[in-house]
């Protein structure tokens, strides 16, 4: 069987990592240029990769660590995370719902990038990218385990600063 | 009386799905994917390769760029050669019966014994100054003569290299572009091609007509077979 070439790699795994990181990093913009540099990356290191069995686990790894990099640096990400928001809004909703619902997400990002990045991480290859615990451990190091245990975290985490305030239930 | 509404508090995780579940539409990803390509096409030089697959040496792999052919793959596969070139170039190869056929037609007729010489841009820029002198000089041996590589290294005005010269043309990569065969250790003993496949080096010394004997060459020069 010939190599996978780099370009067939590109044509399968990009829109699933994009999706990756506009989730991790909740701006398409910011996930574009994400996305760039990690098969940017990977192109670089292609060449000397020695096992091409888990080029995808392979991907997610590079696009984690780049995605984490990247909210490191920039320091006013939580500015920017209104257009990923907007994106999703009902052009179909009254002001007032638009307001309310604007609200919502922002607080539910807040809270998903309060988590600490393992625990986002894992949420999101778990629950959002359907990845089985085992494949998690293979992109973020250590154990399937580990993975499960921080899933558990961050949803734990996010249904306690997410709990509805006094009168908002009703 | 009154009345208690009872309303069974919303698990809060399903805000969280409603902005993350459906990820980014299909026209954010479109869009992303293409910049990634433009991205992509204008960081790596083109670099296209083809096959002739039945020679008198097996199947020969050839490479080349914009500024010619930069690798030769012989007693090798096309996922090895494809791996040796992306790794050297940084450029993943395209396979290009087109691009290559002008180089892959001279390389047929020569090693069918119906071409002498071949008109074929080389691309040297990849290897280290020394082994660049030594393939150049390589290139200067004519057809049907053989040299040492003790020979070599005094050509070069480096008597003492001879070993060096050795490495430099065990790593030629374009082979029969630019003859390593046709370099020799001082007894006229084929040594080292491609690791060790003296038996190409002997055909295709024996294609362009040096005498053999065995795995001995005569050197020009000097009388019999070998020493």
């Amino acid at each position: 069987m010939p190599d996978p070439t780099f370009e067939a790699l590109v044509e399968r795994h990009s829109a699933e990592i994009y999706a990756y990181l506009w989730r991790l990093l909740g701006d398409p913009e910011l996930a574009s240029d994400c996305l760039q540099d990690t098969f940017l990356r990977a192109l670089r290191a292609f060449p000397r990769l020695r096992h091409h069995e888990h080029l995808r686990a392979w991907l997610y790894t590079i696009a984690m660590h780049r995605a984490r990099t990247l909210l490191r640096q920039r320091a006013r990400h939580e500015s920017r995370q209104r257009e990923l928001t907007d994106e999703l809004a009902d052009p179909h909703a009254s002001v007032g719902q638009r307001v309310a619902e604007r609200e919502t997400r922002r607080r539910v990002r807040a809270a998903v990038g309060r988590l600490p990045p393992r625990q986002r991480e894992a949420l999101i290859l778990r629950r959002y990218q359907g990845l089985s615990y085992a494949e998690i451990a293979a992109i973020a190091g250590g154990t399937a385990a580990a993975a499960r245990t921080n899933v558990h975290l961050a949803q734990e985490r996010l249904r306690i600063w997410l709990r509805p305030e006094v009168g908002d239930a009703v | 009386m009154s009345r208690t509404k009872i309303v069974k508090a919303k698990d809060p995780m399903q805000a969280v799905d409603a902005l993350y579940a459906a990820g980014p539409s299909g026209t954010t990803v479109a869009a992303a994917q293409s910049r990634l390509r433009a991205a992509l096409r204008a960081q790596a030089p083109q670099v296209y390769y083809d096959v002739l697959p039945r020679s008198t040496l097996g199947a020969v792999y050839l490479a080349a760029g914009p500024d010619g052919l930069l690798a030769v793959g012989l007693a090798t596969n096309e996922p090895g050669f494809v791996r040796r070139v992306a790794r050297r170039t940084g450029a993943m190869p395209v396979r290009s019966t087109e691009r290559l056929r002008h180089a892959r037609q001279q390389v047929d007729e020569y090693l069918r014994g119906k071409r002498s010489a071949m008109q074929i841009d080389v691309d040297l820029s990849q290897v280290t100054p020394f082994q660049r002198a030594v393939l150049e000089a390589a290139r200067r041996i004519p057809r049907g003569t053989v040299i040492t590589y003790g020979e070599m290294a005094a050509r070069l005005r480096r008597p003492r290299a001879g070993r060096a010269v050795g490495q430099a043309l065990a790593h030629n990569p374009v082979p029969i572009l630019v003859p390593c065969h046709r370099v020799v250790s001082s007894g006229g003993e084929l040594r080292g091609y491609l690791g060790d496949r003296i038996g190409l080096k002997a055909r295709l010394l024996k294609l362009e007509g040096v005498p053999m004997l065995g795995n001995r060459c005569r050197i020009a020069g000097r009388s019999g077979a070998g020493r």
